[in-house]
């Protein structure tokens, strides 16, 4: 492996841990707060990017200016958060948090079927391109390779912008403290007058905006294409897993463990790089059960 | 202040409490006493809303019995659980405080209030930016009763607080709540433990809770039948 090559893999590889973060912390928040394994989160990632395509193309065949690309990838998340995020956890979730586990894994997957029904009924099974966002910012030559501006640099600056807001957000403002109280103690958080519903409401609406947050930023970087929310969940989960279910800080590095693990595998051994993920969870859950950040007893986010 | 009306409570599908009708009135210091699993918890979390309630819960006149268990506290309830319950990703001045910012309160009544906590329980203020995971068990005990009085402007309620005190911690925590009494002569005080002599010469009056029941008795309940 010479160089260019080397770089190559280590640019990719940050490129697609800032995506899979973007979408796993949102898994772990939801996961942390509300106990439940959203497997529907993937379907809200594959929606933030299929609307965010549609509304840049709308944009761009109306003559207005590209640039608006990026303010439609926000508009995608709020709305993939707030209008199909915030009745879902109203008209469906709420009514399984003391069912069994299996029930919950059951109507998440539910959930996630029919949406994936929703984008070939709305989308088609047709890939779509629409990288405007990714051309307007262009390419930057970093060493001896050329990669975009958007991948190298944008990507990760939203990414840790991303982490270090979300900590500032729990640990420092009220809003964040009351879901941190909820997730360690629901009756103790509702003893101090949480309303514990609302609680689980906004959570489960930035969880999910998370999620079309993390499509809309990876719409210009890929076709758009039925099954891209199955692939990501699975890939998030395994982030999530290997972290330690919960935890905001660990899902970051894991994410760049698994992106770089991955964009390795491309450059190296193509044949396994669906597998080094796995390879990567597997190992680290032999040693350590409850994730690398993970503690077996106490709940954190 | 606090009224039962042929009220039952239940967990889940299994019944705890049945038929209480008593009354505790106002600016009072009730012992509420009975032995482990007789149902003094479940009394406490039924007036929190955490059981499911036939009957009725008056509280200030009020029928309290439907409204849902996060608008409570608001009503001037402080509880304090039996095993401290922190938030332990906080510093204990947070968990302090965090009723009073979820209630909204100004910030002058907040302060107000938070001075009232220390004043009466001083100790917090030198544990205030520790974090609350880190205290001992004692300690959270009484930081819990400093984040009880935050919204218990009215009514406190009191979880066998002495559980697991040090003797010394135990006395200490006693004082603490007689400065309470001192002070604030309007507060309603419900402490529950199934040892009634820690409460002897401190309550004005004395529940006892047998098997599901509630009947008004005096301290000379003895703890083990002979």
């Amino acid at each position: 492996m010479n160089l260019t090559l080397f770089l190559l893999a280590l640019f990719d590889g940050i490129a697609y841990a800032a995506l899979v973060f973007i979408v796993a912390v949102g898994l772990t928040l939801i996961f942390g707060v509300m106990r439940i394994l959203n497997v529907a989160h993937g379907s809200l990632y594959a929606m933030g990017a299929y609307l965010t395509a549609s509304l840049t193309t709308f944009i761009v065949s109306a003559g207005l200016p590209p640039v608006f690309a990026f303010p439609c990838m926000l508009v995608s998340a709020v709305l993939i958060g707030a209008v199909l995020g915030g009745p879902l956890e109203w008209l469906l979730l709420r009514r399984i948090y003391h069912k069994p586990e299996v029930l919950q894994l059951l109507v998440t997957f539910a959930i996630f079927m029919i949406l994936e029904d929703v984008q070939r009924l709305v989308w088609g099974t047709q890939p779509i391109f629409q990288s405007t966002a990714l051309q307007l910012l262009g390419t930057v030559r970093a060493f001896s390779v050329n990669y975009t501006v958007y991948q190298l640099i944008l990507l990760p600056i939203v990414a840790v912008v991303l982490l270090f807001g979300l900590r500032f957000f729990l640990r420092r403002t009220v809003a964040g403290k009351v879901i941190l109280a909820t997730t360690e103690d629901r009756e103790a958080a509702q003893a101090i007058g949480i309303d514990a519903d609302k609680v689980f409401l906004l959570t489960f609406i930035v969880g999910a905006g998370l999620a079309g947050l993390g499509g809309a930023l990876a719409s210009p970087t890929t076709s758009i294409l039925p099954g891209i929310g199955a692939d990501m969940i699975v890939l998030s989960f395994a982030v999530v897993a290997t972290a330690g279910l919960g935890q905001i800080e660990g899902a970051a590095l894991t994410a760049l463990m698994i992106g770089l693990g991955r964009s390795f595998a491309v450059y190296v051994w193509p044949e396994t790089q669906v597998l080094v993920p796995y390879v990567i969870m597997v190992a680290v859950l032999l040693v350590r059960p409850e994730g690398l950040f993970g503690s077996p007893s106490a709940r954190k986010i | 202040m606090l009224s039962f009306h042929n009220a039952d409570a239940s967990i889940g599908n299994i019944p705890i409490l049945r038929g209480l009708d008593f009354t505790i009135p106002a600016s009072g210091t009730v012992a509420l006493i009975g032995r482990n699993g007789a149902g003094k918890t479940t009394l406490l979390r039924s007036v929190m809303g955490f059981t499911n309630v036939t009957g009725e819960i008056r509280f200030d006149g009020q029928d309290i019995s439907d409204m849902t268990p996060a608008k409570r506290p608001g009503l001037g309830i402080g509880y304090a659980p039996e095993d401290r319950r922190l938030f332990s990703a906080f510093t204990v001045e947070e968990n302090i405080l965090l009723p009073a910012q979820v209630a909204r309160l100004d910030s002058a009544t907040t302060q107000s209030r938070l001075d009232r906590v220390y004043h009466i329980l001083p100790e917090l203020r030198d544990m205030a930016d520790r974090p609350a995971g880190n205290v001992s068990g004692g300690q959270g005990k009484m930081v819990a009763l400093g984040r009880a009085l935050m919204l218990g402007t009215k009514l406190i309620m009191l979880d066998e607080p002495f559980q697991g005190l040090a003797p010394a911690l135990a006395k200490r925590y006693a004082d603490a709540l007689r400065d309470l009494r001192d002070t604030d002569r309007n507060v309603t005080l419900i402490i529950t433990e199934s040892n009634p002599e820690l409460l002897r010469g401190f309550a004005s009056q004395t529940f006892v809770i047998e098997r599901g029941a509630v009947a008004e008795g005096a301290l000379d309940y003895k703890k083990e039948p002979t």
